[in-house]
């Protein structure tokens, strides 16, 4: 009996060695001169690209070798308040400018401006990617690469339409969509879906209707206006010109029907370039782009612009310091060009130097489609986001672009029958609600 | 003949294996290495389920935002708010129709292909082994899948209706069709499980009781009331209760198809219960929400053991 009392004991020492064995951490030699880093870039292409880039640093043999993480955007939002939690957060964290408020939220970040002033130095960052990331005079995230949306069209269909050129306003816009369509090929395909490909595209029509900036001087939501309304009035008629699931789509369906021909025009950013030829069969001619057009009456050239940083999150100076020596280094002009080509096209550089880099000016995609890339940079420059307009920095602006309210304002009209003023009416109201306390 | 009523309970306790001395005493050691056998399987249970529904319930009496950020006690103020919301009472009746249409979708078609499948011929037999493969795919592939046939633009069943002149329309964009559309994809996804379980309570079902009954003269439809079913009905007890609560916990096909759009068309009570969480970054919020379904649950299941329970049930 003994035995048994002495083995059942053994077991159950051994499950609970088992048990704290699951929740512990390891923390060796080596995990001391690691930097984790997070991304969200989760297709193959780019996690091989940023993957290469850091096994490329790590060979140069930095104090602190860069060790990637890569994770969801679905999910990074509970992991990283985990982490915050637990004090295991990453030493650099990629972000984009309403997720970086959130991190800072949870006490989370650091001020980079010597790396930022170096970079703006060295190789001139361009002011659209860090003005979202500016609050209190600190930058909180060195801006990597930018993104932009433009108008693609199809040139083909608009030759058979006899369309000369890209429609440059409002009006011109709605009319050549009515005109495109035709039969089982409709004019525009723009997102209505609930999510935040409809936000986007919604914003950049808000961008160029001169609605861009959503809040009052004192950070009071302040939507409703009749510049909003026209934005709103704009897009509720657009998706009556998109196929009829557009209540549906979010970003890959737009483009799925521009390279099939099933519509004529699309609003997104720069991923159309790369698989064009492929997926359409068509020549790189036949993929047209033209800056969002502009509201008839006090428009305003411009799109939503997207500037990726990585924050560093470390608290600890010698790895605050490792962290940023690896940001510099890939913003160094021998290495940027490989990191924008993670993506050609969608990816874009947010540097002065960035834009002239061999590397990725020579990229096929890039140089096949010079013109439209170059008309991305010059759209970047007048490039605008919700919650950093201005100068602005609202903190809760991520309560407010995670719950898709543009999107959902937008199926209030295409669905439940609002008109664009209610819709707008609507929105202010749920924006109001998310960031009340 | 039959033997007298006291020979056969003698000869019952007479079968019934003797004990040998001492197996009914236990010694305190053989309790104590009892004890320790089930102790770590008791831990890591009362770990893995009491732990999140008391933290679920400590969370929903704060007003905690992001999840793990600081917050403070409020009693009962944060179910107050989510009882005030409209968009808990229009989730919770959503789930209401979501739960009862999923059942008696599944229930048909799993009852009819049970039925099938019960048939000799090849087809049935084959049958068996596929008819689970919608059930075996993983619910993002089923999202893909049923996106990709009822897209406008390269969907296959679009394009077949509209080639007879039929418009189909805009199934995960058209408001109530939107529900019905994902309720019809849930159920595809789930009634090959309800099948196979009816399908194995049929087996069970004594032939000669099925022959007696068309010896008696009744019909298909009579021998399948009157005698198939009563017999089926703990299998269906236990499979309408499991099924019924699995159904309103679904979440994975509604996010995955319609993010509980369009216009909240789809926002069951645990769409809501997500986007409160995850997208409002209201923790409490949705911990009181959580806590409230858990509550009408309960109710709802003791409801239905009350009145649907077989009599025979135990």
């Amino acid at each position: 009996m003994r035995s048994k009392a002495l083995a059942a004991i053994a077991l159950a020492a051994a499950t609970a060695l088992g048990l704290s064995a699951c929740g512990g951490s390891s923390s060796g030699n080596t995990a001391d001169k690691e930097i984790v880093l997070w991304h969200m870039e989760n297709t193959p292409s780019r996690e091989k690209a940023f993957q290469k880039l850091a096994d490329e640093y790590n060979e140069t043999n930095p104090e602190y070798k860069v060790k990637i993480q890569v994770q969801d955007w679905g999910q990074v939002y509970t992991k990283i308040a985990a982490a915050a939690q637990s004090g295991k957060q990453p030493d650099i964290l990629f972000a984009i400018p309403d997720f970086a408020t959130y991190v800072r939220g949870l006490g989370l970040g650091q001020p980079v401006n010597d790396i930022v002033d170096d970079v703006k130095k060295n190789d001139g960052l361009i002011k659209a990617a860090t003005a979202p990331y500016t609050d209190g005079g600190d930058v909180w995230a060195v801006p990597l690469y930018g993104m932009v949306q433009m108008l693609w069209y199809r040139a083909d269909l608009f030759k058979a339409a006899g369309i000369d050129a890209a429609p440059s306003t409002w009006s011109e816009l709605l009319a050549d969509a009515k005109k495109l369509s035709a039969g089982s090929t409709t004019g525009i395909a723009v997102p209505s879906g609930k999510n935040l490909a409809t936000d986007q595209v919604l914003y950049s029509f808000m961008v160029t209707g001169g609605a861009a900036n959503m809040f009052s001087k004192d950070g009071k939501v302040a939507i409703d206006n009749d510049k909003t309304v026209g934005a709103f009035d704009l897009y509720k008629q657009l998706v009556a010109l998109s196929p009829k699931d557009a209540g549906n789509y979010s970003w890959p369906e737009p483009q799925a029907a521009l390279n099939s021909g099933a519509t004529a025009m699309a609003v997104e950013k720069g991923q159309y370039l790369a698989p064009f030829e492929s997926e359409s069969g068509r020549p790189a001619s036949d993929l047209g782009c033209a800056p969002i057009p502009v509201a008839d009456d006090g428009g305003k050239t411009g799109s939503i612009y997207y500037s990726n940083g990585g924050m560093i999150l470390s608290k600890d100076k010698a790895k605050q310091q490792g962290a940023g020596k690896f940001l510099e280094w890939v913003l160094d002009p021998k290495h940027y060009g490989d990191f924008l080509n993670a993506e050609p096209g969608l990816f874009l550089p947010v540097t002065e130097n960035g834009a002239t880099e061999s590397n990725w000016r020579d990229n096929p995609v890039i140089s096949t489609y010079k013109n439209c890339v170059d008309a991305m940079l010059k759209q970047s420059e007048t490039g605008e986001l919700f919650g950093f307009v201005d100068g602005q920095y609202i903190s809760s602006i991520g309560e407010i672009s995670g719950q898709n309210i543009l999107a959902q304002a937008v199926q209030q009209m295409t669905v439940n029958g609002m008109s664009a003023k209610e819709a707008v009416a609507w929105a202010q109201k749920q924006m109001q609600d998310a960031i009340a306390k | 003949m039959t033997a007298p009523v006291s020979t056969r309970s003698a000869r019952t306790v007479n079968s019934r294996p003797r004990r040998s001395a001492g197996v009914g005493r236990t010694t305190t050691s053989t309790k104590v290495l009892g004890y320790v056998l089930v102790a770590p399987i008791v831990a890591i249970m009362a770990f893995v389920i009491a732990f999140p529904l008391v933290n679920a319930v400590i969370t929903s009496l704060q007003d905690q935002r992001v999840i793990g950020s600081p917050a403070d006690f409020v009693g009962l103020d944060t179910y107050l708010k989510v009882l005030g919301d409209d968009k808990f009472w229009s989730a919770l009746g959503r789930s209401g129709i979501w739960l009862i249409v999923n059942m008696i979708v599944q229930t048909i078609l799993a009852f009819a292909t049970a039925l099938l499948l019960q048939r000799s011929g090849w087809w049935s037999k084959s049958a068996r082994t596929w008819i689970v493969l919608p059930w075996v795919v993983p619910t993002v592939a089923v999202a893909v899948i049923w996106q990709w046939l009822l897209n406008s633009n390269y969907g296959i069943i679009h394009k077949m209706f509209a080639a007879v002149g039929i418009d189909i329309g805009a199934p995960f964009a058209d408001g109530p069709l939107t529900l019905i559309t994902v309720i019809l994809v849930n159920s595809w996804h789930w009634f090959p499980l309800s099948a196979v379980v009816i399908y194995g309570a049929l087996a069970t079902v004594p032939h000669e009781v099925i022959e007696a009954a068309k010896m008696d003269g009744a019909n298909a439809w009579r021998t399948f009331w009157s005698v198939t079913f009563p017999l089926l009905q703990p299998v269906l007890f236990a499979l309408g209760l499991v099924g019924s609560l699995w159904s309103f916990n679904v979440l994975d096909t509604i996010y995955l198809t319609t993010k509980g759009g369009p216009a909240g068309a789809t926002t069951t009570m645990p769409v809501y219960i997500y986007d409160t969480a995850f997208s409002a970054f209201r923790s409490s919020e949705a911990a009181a929400a959580s806590v409230l379904t858990v509550i009408v649950l309960a109710i709802a299941g003791v409801l239905f053991v009350r009145f649907a329970r077989p009599k025979d049930f135990a």
